[in-house]
């Protein structure tokens, strides 16, 4: 314990940046903690495969596109 | 009064005799396993599998060292390098732009993480560390490619200055044009392959997409048997799925002439100034060397003309002496794969790896891989490390590969101990390009032109297909794995010739139908159904991970 607590003066010393850092090391602990998860257990992928592959597919089958029929055929220009 | 009539439960006696912990559990294994890894042939990998979507209830437990050296070094390094890469070649706008209009890039290059863990699977030690740089590799090029189509691309910034002067400065050209080629302009004007990014690549990443663009060619009435590389190629123009990046494209005959039935549909859309330079067949002729010549003289001068860019001789020499740099590599790396059990690299790095940077041409990736690479191939031979203990056949891969199924060496190394040492594209392009003079270094380039993919061995001549012998006997190989493209009339033409060699050479091969791009036609399971069969009924032998032999990944990427 710190010693300034231990006397009931109050705390000048490097408690409160030792409390920052005791917070910044848990939330990256945390952050650390939920990464491994995500990777053990493939979550990005089964997000990918179930999540984000069909919406981006509905879009892409939505899109309008140009009609290739509809391109004039000719291949004389600047052809060699 | 009424009586209060309770009778105390019965209790059972605690056995204190009984152990807290089943006995018959070896918890010293499950420690050594936890801490190393399960050995091979206890890992039972087909049960992570997720049942038809090929994806994993949780990835690979290697062992602690391994585990998280794959979390820190391959997972997060990757993911961590692609947002990089993405921010350096253009930025994550005109990265999230291309997404939303382009399927191949959305559909396809978000699930990068996973054809890794496809390609990684049962790697431990040495392996584990030098096979990943390979795919760190060909991601980076991956992304300075389609980073560049998108950030020079008209159709998603119609009114932008600063990307009409790219556009201008940029060429386009068929996947089997080598990059070389634009080598004299590299100083000021940029390349891209047309069909690498949008088809090759999305086939081994994310085999899904390329199906939307066979199915858009043969919906203008391209019947479908051509070869099906071609008609994806031309499926993405028919689908309007370029990026308008180029002001000139120039083409090849791709592999063989089986892209005659599609370059003209190619043409018809790309509607640009182009410049036809197709390889010749027969490229053994002498007579067709100074026509090639005179073919990529007049490339650069279509360049020059379409660009404003002019031929540096300096520039070229650079270039080329950098590229000889990464085959002189290359040549180290069949060394020890020939000659030793030491190669750390496995079937699927070595062969996606080599046609990608060989055929694309020099980039500084390359050379950041190859230095990593080659320490830890020094320390396999230095400290006699065999990666692939398990080892049961070495095999040389024939003919063109199944896109979709690219890492079908892993797993057929876990199933079955087969090692997949060398394959026929690897074998392409081998040869430095000489710079002493300006005579030399065109034949030099008209000769690597030539020997374009799968071209280099599938035509040109019987002696060619058949330097499978002589490289059997280079790469100490004892099995063939003969892929057998369904619809490559070229290579279906010699189907008999190698079966009555294989007879007479007394040589186990296994034929692996496929059709390139295209997994409808055969499946992954199929060709899995197809080894084991011969390693049962022919060779005899038990699986080292029976949970392997037969799952369902029909929807896999």
């Amino acid at each position: 314990m710190c010693k300034c607590r231990k006397s009931k003066k109050s705390c000048k010393c490097g408690c409160k940046v030792l409390k920052i850092l005791g917070k910044i090391f848990a939330i990256l602990a945390a952050i650390y903690a939920v990464l491994f998860a995500v990777f053990f257990f493939d979550l990005d992928g089964k997000v990918i495969y179930h999540v984000v592959e069909p919406f981006l597919c509905k879009h892409y089958d939505k899109m309008e596109r140009r009609n290739p029929l509809d391109v004039p055929y000719d291949t004389t220009t600047g052809v060699r | 009064m009424a009586k209060f009539n309770f009778k105390m439960p019965e209790f059972k006696k605690p056995e204190l005799k009984k152990p807290l912990l089943p006995k018959d559990k070896d918890y010293k294994k499950l420690a050594h396993d936890f801490w190393y890894g399960k050995p091979h042939g206890e890992r039972r990998l087909g049960d992570l599998y997720c049942d038809k979507t090929g994806l994993y209830k949780h990835r690979e437990w290697r062992g602690v060292k391994d585990t998280f050296y794959y979390f820190h070094m391959v997972w997060l390094y990757g993911y961590a390098n692609m947002v990089m890469d993405i921010n350096k070649y253009g930025g994550l706008p005109t990265f999230l732009k291309g997404v939303w209009r382009y399927r191949w890039l959305g559909q396809t290059y978000l699930t990068v993480m996973h054809w890794y863990d496809r390609g990684f699977e049962g790697l431990r030690g040495e392996a584990l560390r030098a096979c990943p740089w390979h795919y760190r590799g060909m991601t980076n090029a991956t992304i300075y490619q389609f980073m560049q189509m998108l950030r020079n691309d008209l159709k998603t910034n119609p009114d932008s200055s600063k990307v009409k002067a790219r556009h201008d400065k940029t060429m386009a050209h068929d996947e089997t044009v080598w990059g070389g080629i634009f080598y004299p302009f590299s100083k000021e004007l940029e390349n891209v392959p047309l069909q690498m990014i949008p088809y090759f690549v999305t086939c081994h990443v994310n085999n899904h997409t390329v199906l939307n663009y066979i199915d858009a060619i043969q919906s203008i009435g391209l019947p479908g048997d051509p070869c099906p590389m071609c008609q994806a190629e031309a499926g993405i123009f028919v689908q309007d799925d370029v990026p308008d990046y180029y002001k000139a494209v120039i083409t090849s005959n791709e592999a063989c002439d089986g892209s005659v039935a599609t370059s003209v549909i190619q043409d018809w859309l790309i509607d640009k100034p182009l410049f036809a330079m197709p390889q010749p067949m027969l490229f053994d002729d002498p007579l067709v060397q100074k026509h090639c010549q005179k073919e990529i003289e007049d490339a650069w001068k279509f360049i020059e003309e379409q660009t404003g860019v002019p031929f540096d001789w300096d520039q070229l020499v650079k270039k080329l002496e950098s590229q000889n740099e990464l085959q002189r590599f290359e040549w180290e790396k069949w060394d020890v794969a020939g000659k030793t059990s030491y190669y750390p690299i496995n079937g699927v790095s070595q062969a996606l790896y080599r046609i990608y940077q060989s055929q694309y041409g020099d980039l500084p990736i390359w050379h950041f891989v190859d230095k990593k690479v080659s320490k830890i191939l020094n320390r396999c031979v230095e400290n006699k490390i065999n990666s692939y203990p398990l080892t049961r056949h070495r095999v040389i891969a024939w003919s063109c590969a199944p896109l979709y199924y690219s890492n079908w060496c892993t797993w057929a190394y876990n199933c079955w101990g087969l090692n997949c040492i060398i394959n026929m594209d690897s074998l392409m392009f081998d040869m430095t390009i000489r710079t002493d003079s300006y005579e030399h270094t065109l034949e030099d380039m008209a000769t690597y032109h030539e020997w374009a993919p799968m071209r280099r061995m599938a035509v040109g001549g019987m002696h060619h297909i058949f330097e499978l012998w002589e490289n059997m006997e280079r790469f100490n190989c004892d099995m063939v794995m003969m892929y057998d493209q369904l619809q490559c009339k070229g290579m279906q033409g010699v189907h008999g010739l190698f079966e009555d060699e294989f007879r007479k050479r007394n040589i186990h091969a296994i034929w692996m139908p496929h059709a390139l791009p295209d997994k409808r036609t055969v499946s992954r399971a199929e060709i899995r159904r197809i080894i084991n069969d011969y390693m049962t009924t022919v060779m005899h032998e038990e699986p080292l991970d029976p949970s392997l032999l037969d799952f369902d990944d029909s929807m896999g990427w």
